[in-house]
């Protein structure tokens, strides 16, 4: 049987980082000089030191999908003599780097397979993501210390991971207790055996015993589970969305740092008259221009309506299209909008009317 | 040939979905140049716009169905679905019928034949054309929704044997704004049963005068369990046509409609075009009313 278990002295944490950039750039959370941790590419692993302590602020969203893109250059000629008029476009492809992933949250983690199946699983496959994914290696970090938002616990996707990762590391103290899932993970441990000693029945039981623990200490309670159902009930809760939807100042700080969030616009950026650039920028659907049509017909009635596809998007059409919710419970949202506009204040809304209603039906019964 | 080679010539020649050939390692995102032929000005503020791809081996692959779109993009404005037009069985053109009503649409109708266009496509689901096979057809239509009817109707015309009664009926706010008047007399020289309808009527008008609901009088019941349906205008409209054609006897499954959003990529990414957990452009435009429960956010 392949061993899938090792452990890394933390000692060794940095000659093994400094092996694996030889052949792959490194992007982990720094603390930069705002003191903000964020997932960053790291250039001088002497000067910049990775803050494994905090939630980045940032996912790892824009480092596949970033926030504004080309696609594509295009040119016009007018027609000249017997020439015809020509429109051509050049497609400007990223080149596909190996990059390293390292510290990367279980929910994180989590939202690059969302991602994946969005980009990559459907119709036809996003040539832009998949160049930038495709020489990916995944090092994520279990999470012994739930953040303050944090819900992943409920969002089934934290805070340790059971599968998607090359490597999986779990901190026990003086050492990091380290999981292969995925065959590149796989590689990483064949070709630098010298940091890897097998896992013994003590660290078993340790990384046994700190999962236990993490799964005690979330301070919040979400009932994600409940708001699947009742949404899948076909509970539309028109009151609470038009609340929220007032106190959505439209700013779309929601959209921009859920790592699940991939609708975009393309648009023209003309150069000069005859060329410019096709440019895919981050959308999202809180926007009023988000459904507007030509002619300004708009199927979404946006004062009462604003917010809507976002919760109803991640807690019931993605269930109904790829069978799970795509919240991935980082919290990141309560955390951005100034509104109270998130998505733990819609499922807490939703349930505590469905409590409501329950509590009326047991009045009733006696 | 070396990868890269293939690739460049995979970028300008072959790439988006060619019809039938589908071709490998293709950027979806990337426009193929079209030509417009002709321009028929169908209203004031309408044209159809009769196009074929600059590339011959592009012309030779490219197919499509009645409902289908093109992502249209014009020198500088980006882009915009549009509903092909033409009947599917014509070969070495096919038609937009485009109204002037946005910013990439107003510069589309500044076009001239001759000049270029980039499109990407066919996208979405098409009319069924086998399940109507041999079925009688009513096809209401409203405003420029008659745009994607028109491909149906072209397909009946040309094959009236493979299709039972059809009947049209469109109606527009005025006379002025209904589309494809000259070729209607064509459609009833072929067998379609045309019928029009305006909101206001003017002096030379002989037609009915009201909303095209008003057409659907009993004489459109289903003659037969599996006559079939086929609905595109505003929401609004669809709304009420379809409400309409349920009260005169067509089951969901045999009422199909189509619908129009905002879009941007075509194939089911870009999360624009939604209608509740459906999107428009993958799982429809072409919906059966079965599919699409409530109709009030159409």
């Amino acid at each position: 049987m392949r061993r899938k278990q090792w452990i890394l002295h933390k000692d060794h944490l940095l000659p093994f980082l400094r092996k694996l950039r030889k052949s792959r750039s490194l992007v982990a959370p720094v603390r930069n000089s705002y003191g903000d941790t964020m997932y960053t590419e790291m250039n001088d692993l002497d000067n910049e030191s990775i803050e494994l302590a905090e939630q980045p602020q940032n996912s790892l969203k824009s480092f596949f999908f970033p926030q504004r893109e080309k696609l594509c250059h295009y040119s016009v000629d007018e027609a000249v003599g017997d020439s015809a008029q020509a429109y051509r476009f050049y497609p400007s492809l990223p080149e596909s780097r190996a990059v390293v992933y390292f510290g990367v949250r279980s929910c994180d983690m989590f939202a690059v397979m969302y991602c994946d199946t969005i980009f990559l699983g459907g119709r036809e496959r996003d040539v832009y993501y998949d160049a930038r994914r495709r020489n990916a290696l995944f090092i994520t970090l279990a999470c012994n210390h739930p953040f303050e938002n944090c819900f992943c616990n409920a969002a089934r996707t934290g805070p340790y991971l059971e599968m998607g990762y090359d490597l999986q590391f779990t901190d026990l103290g003086d050492r990091y207790f380290v999981e292969v899932d995925k065959a590149r993970g796989r590689e990483v441990v064949q070709q630098w055996p010298q940091f890897f000693v097998p896992a013994g029945d003590d660290d078993r039981q340790a990384h046994y015993q700190a999962a236990l623990e993490s799964r005690g200490l979330f301070r919040r309670q979400v009932h994600v589970d409940l708001a699947v159902q009742l949404l899948d009930q076909g509970e539309e809760p028109q009151a609470l969305l038009a609340e929220l939807s007032a106190r959505c100042q439209d700013c779309g700080g929601c959209a921009f740092i859920c790592p699940t969030c991939t609708c975009f616009n393309i648009v023209d950026q003309p150069l000069s008259d005859d060329r410019g650039e096709r440019v895919r920028t981050w959308d999202a659907c809180t926007f009023d221009g988000f459904t507007r049509m030509a002619g300004n017909h708009n199927s979404v009635q946006i004062i009462s309506q604003r917010v809507t596809k976002r919760f109803y998007h991640k807690l019931r059409d993605d269930v109904l299209r790829h069978g799970r919710s795509s919240c991935v419970g980082c919290g990141r949202c309560v955390g951005m909008c100034f509104g109270g506009v998130d998505i733990v204040r819609f499922i807490d809304g939703l349930c505590a009317a469905d409590d409501k209603r329950s509590e009326k039906r047991e009045d009733g019964h006696d | 040939m070396t990868e890269r080679s293939i690739r460049t010539i995979d970028s300008q020649v072959m790439t988006g979905r060619a019809g039938r050939l589908r071709l490998t390692s293709k950027n979806p995102y990337v426009p193929r140049s079209a030509i417009i032929r002709e321009i028929t000005r169908e209203t004031d503020s309408v044209s159809t716009f009769v196009m074929s791809f600059i590339d011959e081996l592009e012309n030779n692959s490219f197919s499509y169905q009645p409902g289908q779109f093109m992502m249209v993009s014009v020198a500088h404005q980006g882009e915009a679905p549009i509903s092909i037009s033409s009947s599917s069985l014509q070969s070495d053109f096919f038609s937009l019928t485009i109204r002037n009503s946005g910013r990439l649409t107003k510069a589309m109708h500044s076009l001239k034949p001759g000049n270029v266009i980039g499109l990407r496509g066919p996208y979405g689901t098409a009319f069924p054309l086998e399940e109507m096979q041999g079925r009688n057809l009513l096809i209401v239509g409203g405003g420029i929704g008659m745009a994607p009817l028109r491909s149906v109707v072209h397909t009946c015309c040309r094959q009236p044997d493979h299709f039972g009664k059809v009947s049209v009926l469109y109606g527009s706010q005025n006379p002025g704004e209904l589309c494809f008047q000259s070729e209607m007399q064509s459609w009833k020289e072929a067998g379609v049963d045309c019928r029009l309808i305006v909101d206001a009527a003017d002096n030379g008008w002989q037609h009915q005068v009201g909303l095209v609901t008003d057409l659907l009088t009993d004489e459109f019941r289903p003659q037969k369990k599996k006559d079939l349906a086929l609905v595109c205008g505003p929401g609004i409209m669809i709304r009420f046509v379809i409400q309409r054609l349920e009260e005169l006897g067509y089951s969901p499954e045999n009422i199909f409609t189509t619908l129009e959003r905002h879009m941007k990529c075509g194939f089911g990414l870009c999360g624009h075009c939604h209608c509740r957990e459906k999107l428009v452009c993958v799982d429809g435009p072409v919906f059966r009313r079965s599919q699409l429960g409530v109709l009030e956010d159409l």
